[in-house]
């Protein structure tokens, strides 16, 4: 597989719902012999999907559709429970608020860490550390636990690690909506400048406007992909899904 | 192309040693955060502890310990002290593994990282702490001159302990991170434990026609009580460590450390969806 190419081959994932699981060994003992009545849910079914090293993929779908799971599934933070996810090369995840950041830790000592977590070596971190601070504006703060941040800072941070780690792919989870209008102009700068230099990105937006720059798109339906292709068809097919809900919850009132 | 003689290590292996490093430096950092002495507790707190031993168990019990090689340092608290260090170490591991994976698991929920390297990195942290009270065993040990070239079996003794422990570290983490209370099992299980370990006695105390033979046989052979046996042979009696039990040792680490680690591995990527 080429470096910054993501392969997606029959995956689907289920969880468990909490509330029948066993929290306490006493409870789990109990139960031992009785039939489990755990309920299962599928949040993922059957998704094949190959994402081109250097294309900019991006992901739409209801809320609980399923598009944040499979950017996890991406970034290797849960595994499938059948089929299989390949991603090659680096890859940096921003994933909702204070991706990969330990609360008690600095700024400083967190990107660090995640720079570890890369594989990328204190020296080359501390080589990038002054874009990084310069690019989230966060100053000072560096220095302060990352537990006294806002939310704003947090993603400001997380994004200036993300995107300056030289990554080969680039996941996305609705970040961007945090910053504030300057820092979204700086971001979207940035992700110009490393599709250009062929970081494969997968975004995850409700933004349409934003979806439609993206070189191809998928939708996602109740864990089920339901369209693949050209950015424009996908988007007029989602929102003339999200119509006629519409229209159906407007005629039964 | 650069040309290159030693093969590159493969990436997941350096990222793992770059973690483990990151993971070990930050436990050590944390340890004595905001203290003014810092690491000079570590080597108080062994000498406190023996200088009590010394004190409760030589001048108020009047405890006969067993005589060392040059009858020199014939002393309960260091006896006692041979023995703490393994055990603290063991004990040491078995709890801080649980700790150092509930203090990724949040982590972890959010970015993909071998979450072995948080209990590989606090184990290394841990063997520093067992390094200086070594340190300070052998500074005694020296002074009373009771020491001799077996001391090459300590590391013998303690890297069985190290499988050992990490071996049901591994285990024990991933079971508390679904079940809370196995923490608390566990102290309840070490407690009890230490005594079934001759740290406080003298392994002759059970060759008593009223100890039962089992008890004598889950003390001589426990494998705590193996590195123990052993570590007590370099630095106390100084003499070369019964082949056996070396071998007993080496075989309850080996085992206990590969089961651990496979069922750690098998069980560690569903951290990430624990609630």
């Amino acid at each position: 597989m080429t470096v910054g190419a993501i392969r997606v081959e029959a995956v689907s994932k289920r969880f468990r719902l909490e509330r029948n699981r066993p929290s306490s060994l006493k409870e789990a003992v109990l139960r031992v012999g009785r039939t489990r009545d755990t309920d299962e849910f599928w949040v993922l079914r059957d998704i094949s999907l190959e994402i081109e090293a250097g294309s900019f993929f991006g992901l739409i779908g209801h809320n609980g559709s399923g598009k944040s799971t499979l950017l996890r599934l991406m970034a290797g933070i849960h595994r499938p429970t059948l089929g299989s996810v390949e991603a090659e090369g680096r890859l940096s995840a921003l994933l909702e608020l204070g991706t990969g950041f330990h609360p008690d830790l600095t700024g400083r000592e967190n990107v660090y860490l995640n720079g570890a977590m890369l594989g990328i070596t204190r020296r080359r971190m501390t080589a990038a550390m002054d874009d990084i601070i310069e690019f989230s504006g966060i100053g000072d703060f560096v220095d302060e636990p990352v537990k006294i941040y806002s939310s704003g800072m947090y993603v400001r941070l997380g994004f200036a690690v993300a995107v300056n780690v030289d990554p080969d792919i680039l996941l996305i989870d609705e970040v961007m909506a945090v910053g504030d209008e300057e820092f979204q102009r700086r971001c979207s700068k940035h992700m110009d400048m490393l599709r250009g230099n062929g970081t494969t990105i997968v975004l995850v937006s409700h933004n349409t406007d934003l979806m439609m720059e993206c070189h191809q798109l998928g939708w996602l339906d109740h864990g089920q992909l339901v369209e693949v292709g050209d950015p424009g068809d996908v988007v007029s097919a989602y929102l003339a899904k999200v119509d006629s809900t519409d229209n159906t919850l407007h005629t039964r009132n | 192309m650069q040309l290159s003689l030693i093969p590159p290590l493969s990436p997941s292996v350096r990222k793992s040693a770059t973690l483990i490093y990151h993971f070990a430096e930050r436990e050590a950092k944390s340890r004595y955060k905001r203290s003014v002495l810092g690491w000079f507790w570590s080597f108080l707190n062994p000498l406190v502890t023996v200088a009590v031993y010394w004190f409760i168990f030589g001048a108020v019990y009047r405890a006969v310990p067993p005589d060392t090689a040059n009858g020199n340092a014939e002393n309960f608290g260091l006896y006692l002290f041979t023995g703490l260090i393994i055990w603290t170490l063991f004990t040491g591991l078995v709890d801080g593994s649980m700790e150092w994976l509930s203090s990724v698991s949040d982590l972890r929920k959010k970015i993909y990282f071998p979450t072995e390297t948080a209990l590989l990195g606090g184990a290394a942290s841990n063997l520093l702490q067992t390094a200086l009270e070594v340190a300070v065993l052998v500074v005694i040990m020296a002074a009373l001159s009771n020491i001799s070239w077996t001391l090459v079996f300590l590391p013998v003794a303690m890297a069985p302990a190290l499988g050992f422990g990490l071996g049901l570290g591994f285990i024990a983490s991933v079971l508390n991170a679904r079940y809370r209370d196995v923490k608390y099992l566990v102290g309840i299980l070490l407690n009890v434990a230490f005594f079934a370990v001759p740290i406080v006695y003298t392994p002759e105390l059970l060759e008593r026609e009223d100890v039962p033979e089992i008890v004598r046989i889950l003390v001589e052979w426990n494998p705590v009580a193996l590195f123990i046996e052993i570590s007590r042979d370099a630095t106390y009696f100084l003499q070369v460590p019964l082949w056996n039990r070396f071998l007993a040792a080496l075989a309850w680490s080996a085992a206990t450390f590969s089961i651990g680690w496979v069922f750690f591995r098998r069980r560690s990527m569903s951290i990430s969806e624990e609630p």
